[in-house]
């Protein structure tokens, strides 16, 4: 029988405050300064790294050494998984029982919606949530969007010597071609279109192929709709225009996962980069931990339009539902 | 003269484009509060209803994303 431990956030709580009111004398030391604000993810090194033929140029952009990071800890909480089920314990603790808890929830959710096909969907559902919510809770690491190197830029600001070879920015616009802004050497992934894009592919292309494993090639009937068309015309060239409308929606399902999770994580981080310099105390907590709640549900609500939209595709197009 | 009338121009298009928000605002509260009152009715349908709520919240909530890109876009990129 093992004991319960007591609840730590107890104490913690309190090192959290504490750090609070530090931010008081920390704004003293290094003002915040708004950031230069890009859509697309800024280039470390100006040069392209090597070629890609048609595809153009492959940069080195702030968002890839994030992505790398993202895949270390999902690779480091696999690796603590597996050490966990090797010593064979009935309860696994800490990391592996935080995760055990995640996917029996997962599946149950995928149990509930798709039935008999929760197995073949259930992968993609849990790699794409378990990717996003990493990726999206990675911002509030310290170092993040703040530490990089310097450009020279038109509308820069001032630069202030700290030691040796590291420089810091200064509030304030400094006097013209002297200016300097910073591209950080960390961007949260969210915030770049190619992740969100390449993720509602995946999304998309893979709802289809689980349509025609689970139906064969009748999944396409959905699409292109003749079945009725003899039986009752009418209805039938209805059934057909529905069906058009549905081959729409594939599309603009691919619009809507890609610009949903870009939108918010991008609005997210111009919020905290204004509220930062408006009013650097108190206010940014609270604006954090709004920003990694739409982070956690953001993610959620990838994984689970990916786990609805496929589980609508392994169901047939109720006509047979009827006999 | 000129670049300050565009930029001008862009800050109006950006406030414009948030218009948009006001329909995803009225969906969402909508969508809580046919949810709410479900769940006021029938308790026991608790977690069904809210998971197909937050689910109902992210698809009106994307209208708003879209007009918040567009603003974006105008602001930062054009």
């Amino acid at each position: 029988m093992e004991t319960t431990r007591k609840w730590r956030w107890g104490k913690n709580r309190w090192i959290v405050l504490l750090l609070i009111i530090l931010s008081v004398f920390a704004i003293n030391i290094a003002a915040p300064v708004q950031p230069h604000i890009q859509v697309a993810p800024e280039k470390i090194i100006e040069e392209p790294l090597f070629n890609l033929g048609p595809l153009g140029d492959f940069y080195l952009v702030n968002t890839l050494p994030t992505l790398i990071i993202v895949d270390l800890i999902i690779i480091a909480i696999a690796f603590a998984v597996r050490q966990s089920l090797r010593k064979g314990d009935l309860v696994p603790r800490g990391i592996a029982g935080a995760m055990e808890g995640l996917i029996e929830v997962l599946y149950n959710l995928t149990e509930s919606a798709a039935g008999k096909h929760a197995r073949r969907i259930f992968p993609w559902f849990a790699t794409i949530l378990i990717l996003v919510l990493v990726a999206n809770l990675m911002k509030v690491l310290p170092g993040m969007e703040t530490v990089g190197v310097m450009h020279h830029y038109d509308h820069g600001h001032p630069i202030q010597n700290l030691f040796g070879n590291f420089y810091t920015l200064l509030p304030g616009e400094a006097e013209h071609g002297d200016g300097y802004i910073l591209t950080p050497f960390f961007r949260a992934v969210s915030t770049d279109l190619n992740f969100t894009l390449a993720l509602a592919l995946i999304s998309v292309f893979m709802t289809q192929v689980i349509g025609v494993q689970t139906q064969g090639l009748r999944y396409f009937t959905k699409f292109i709709n003749f079945t009725t068309m003899f039986k009752k015309p009418f209805f039938g060239f209805m059934d057909f225009l529905v069906g058009l409308l549905e081959l729409i929606s594939e599309f603009a399902k691919i619009l809507s996962f890609t610009f949903r999770l870009f939108g918010v994580m991008f609005s997210g981080f111009v919020l905290v980069a204004l509220v930062i310099t408006l009013v650097p105390i108190f206010v940014p907590s609270m604006i954090y931990m709004f920003e990694v709640f739409m982070g956690v549900i953001q993610a959620f609500v990838f994984g689970m339009l990916t786990m609805v939209f496929m589980s609508m595709a392994t169901r047939g197009h109720g006509e047979e539902e009827h006999h | 003269m000129e670049g300050d009338i565009v930029l001008a121009a862009k800050f109006i298009g950006a406030g414009l484009a948030m218009i948009g928000a006001l329909g995803a605002g009225i969906g969402i509260g909508l969508s809580v509060q046919g949810a709410l009152q479900g769940m006021a009715r029938n308790p026991d349908a608790y977690g069904n209803l809210l998971t197909n709520m937050i689910l109902g919240i992210a698809f009106s909530e994307a209208i708003a994303i879209y007009c918040l890109v567009i603003a974006f876009l105008m602001l930062f990129v054009l």
